[in-house]
């Protein structure tokens, strides 16, 4: 068995078990929002409590919703809302924490760094461990989705048009464990690397917000990689050009960063 | 002697963190089949040494060639080595079968010696299949033999082998060294148990403040250092005429203690005959009152 494939496999059985509640929480939380979805009663709610709403409110949302509060838009709504972005945001860090720094911090990398692996394998077996958490997690909040919306279709929403936000989840998320790996390979210590990463996503969260209620800011917005993840959008007309390349180059040169120092780090 | 004849050869090593030295211009050479003791106080630079010569360190000087290949170019060689790191830890959720496996195919070879290790070392099926958390400190430390051994490397860097080992387990692990040296293994083993260093090892260096304080034969060590003379009168002597001789490091009134170096002992022989003596003793040093010598 190659080295990949058993550093692989340890990546799944560190984190098989917390993966799976994550899965079913994000899974049901979308079921429940087309379920949501099809009460006209809560159409009827969500229209006059957005009209009340103060903007910086609906900006929170991250999504136009004020014009037309439409099933179509209150699923689109799931995939922006705070819980199922934290549980994205668990996967991301947590998995590339604890390859690389958690490894080191625990003691366990002497171990594996002394046996004939190249320092490269160990940051892509946890690159590709983050990326397929990623995409268990998005594939549950799409399955979710297209359960809820196959078993009791609603008038004029295509369950296929979730695929590509959920496919916008996976990239928006797999750049940010990219960015988490980058911090795993400079760390000592699995908190380190976990402070690092939740904190630039926190900050580009909170500029992406502040940005969009404040005009002075509103320059800044690009800055943020929540610019480039607006669910509701991508719905509407498909996923841009500028929302795979930005998140992509992003991710492709915290990867640089995560291979080039932990080639020649320390451990 | 061509490269490979030394599993382990160190030219110029050393090891900087920022203005704290770790280690200076390590050479050093070990022998294929050689068991080898490394040996100094806490803190001397032993675990930076192995660390380096595994690449787990990058030298700030010097480089490290082992089993022939330069570490810091390949990986390959690491599947001919077996490392016991000083103060092992696992994944505490793993059982012990688990991480062995786990370990083992890291290593890329076959774990052809697992079972008669586990033996020897008395870990069973109902151990392995426990969570390593569940483990003492002894059977973790049994458990980080087993992976370092069991795929029976060409060389072996053990770092404190028998901490937490029980004396039954510590000779089984003799046993196991020896019959590794049998077939071939080179064993680099650092220790603060001067008598397991002296009973398994050959050869040994002795480190101080990351400096290289002498490398030698275990039996050469002992030689050169000074011999315990304990001599007893049948009346008190003048010790001023013995103090010419060594160093008169006990007193009572008819036994006298002297350490003499080996060049002195015939003039202090024929001294000593003149005088009314009763009964004479003379030691060699242990490898551990050598090493004392050495860093007093």
């Amino acid at each position: 068995m190659s080295a990949m494939r058993v550093l692989l496999r340890h990546h799944v059985r560190l984190h098989r078990m917390p993966l799976v509640p994550l899965a079913a929480g994000l899974a049901l939380f979308e079921w429940i929002m087309t379920f949501v979805a099809r009460q006209p009663a809560v159409s009827r709610f969500l229209t006059s409590a957005l009209n009340a709403a103060p903007p910086e409110f609906l900006a929170l949302l991250n999504q136009d919703l004020v014009s037309s509060v439409s099933a179509q838009g209150i699923i689109g709504v799931g995939y922006a809302h705070p819980f199922a972005l934290l549980m994205m945001a668990v996967v991301a860090v947590r998995v590339p924490s604890a390859a690389l720094a958690g490894e080191i911090g625990r003691g366990t990398m002497d171990l594996m760094a002394a046996r004939p692996v190249m320092r490269a394998a160990h940051v892509a077996a946890a690159l590709t461990a983050t990326l397929a958490g990623l995409a268990i997690l998005a594939a549950a909040a799409y399955a979710g989705t297209l359960v809820g919306l196959v078993f009791r279709p609603v008038e004029g929403v295509s369950a296929l048009r979730y695929g590509l936000v959920a496919l916008q989840l996976w990239l928006t998320f797999a750049c940010w464990g990219c960015v988490a790996l980058a911090a795993s390979a400079l760390s000592r210590e699995p908190g380190q690397a976990i402070a690092w990463a939740a904190g630039l996503m926190a900050g580009s969260y909170v500029l992406d917000y502040a940005a969009r209620v404040w005009t002075l800011l509103a320059p800044l917005r690009p800055f943020s990689l929540f610019r480039y993840y607006e669910p509701q959008r991508v719905v509407n007309a498909g996923i841009s050009g500028i929302d795979v390349l930005v998140p992509g180059a992003v991710g492709a040169a915290a990867l640089l960063v995560a291979f080039g120092v932990f080639w020649r780090r320390d451990l | 002697m061509p490269t490979d004849a030394f599993p382990i050869r160190a030219v110029g090593l050393g090891k900087r963190y920022g203005s704290l030295t770790a280690l200076t211009d390590l050479n050093l050479e070990v022998g294929q089949g050689e068991a080898f003791g490394f040996l100094g106080p806490n803190g001397a630079g032993k675990t930076t040494t192995i660390r380096l010569l595994l690449g787990l360190l990058r030298p700030t000087t010097g480089e490290a060639v082992v089993l022939g290949k330069r570490v810091a170019r390949s990986a390959a060689w690491r599947g001919d080595v077996g490392y016991l790191p000083g103060d092992v830890k696992f994944w505490p959720r793993l059982s012990g079968e688990e991480t062995l496996d786990f370990l083992g195919g890291l290593s890329g070879r076959a774990a052809l010696a697992r079972n008669g290790l586990l033996k020897r070392l008395e870990l069973g099926p109902a151990e392995l299949a426990r969570p390593v958390r569940t483990y003492s400190d002894g059977m973790r430390q049994k458990l980080g033999i087993v992976q370092a051994l069991q795929c029976t490397p060409k060389l072996a860097l053990l770092d404190e082998p028998t901490k937490g080992l029980d004396p039954l387990m510590q000779q089984a692990f003799y046993e196991i060294v020896a019959d590794m040296r049998r077939h071939g293994t080179t064993v680099f083993l650092s220790s603060h148990v001067i008598a397991e260093v002296e009973r398994v090892c050959e050869r040994v260096a002795m480190l101080r403040a990351g400096k290289l304080v002498t490398v030698g034969t275990v039996v050469g060590l002992r030689q050169a250092e000074r011999r315990r003379v304990v001599a007893h009168f049948r009346e008190p002597v003048d010790l001023a005429a013995l103090a010419h001789f060594g160093e008169v490091v006990a007193s009572a009134e008819q036994r006298v203690e002297l350490l003499v170096g080996q060049a002195q002992m015939p003039a202090l022989v024929a001294r000593l005959g003149m005088l009314p003596l009763v009964d004479l003793l003379v030691e060699r040093p242990t490898l551990e009152e050598a090493f004392l010598e050495r860093y007093r």
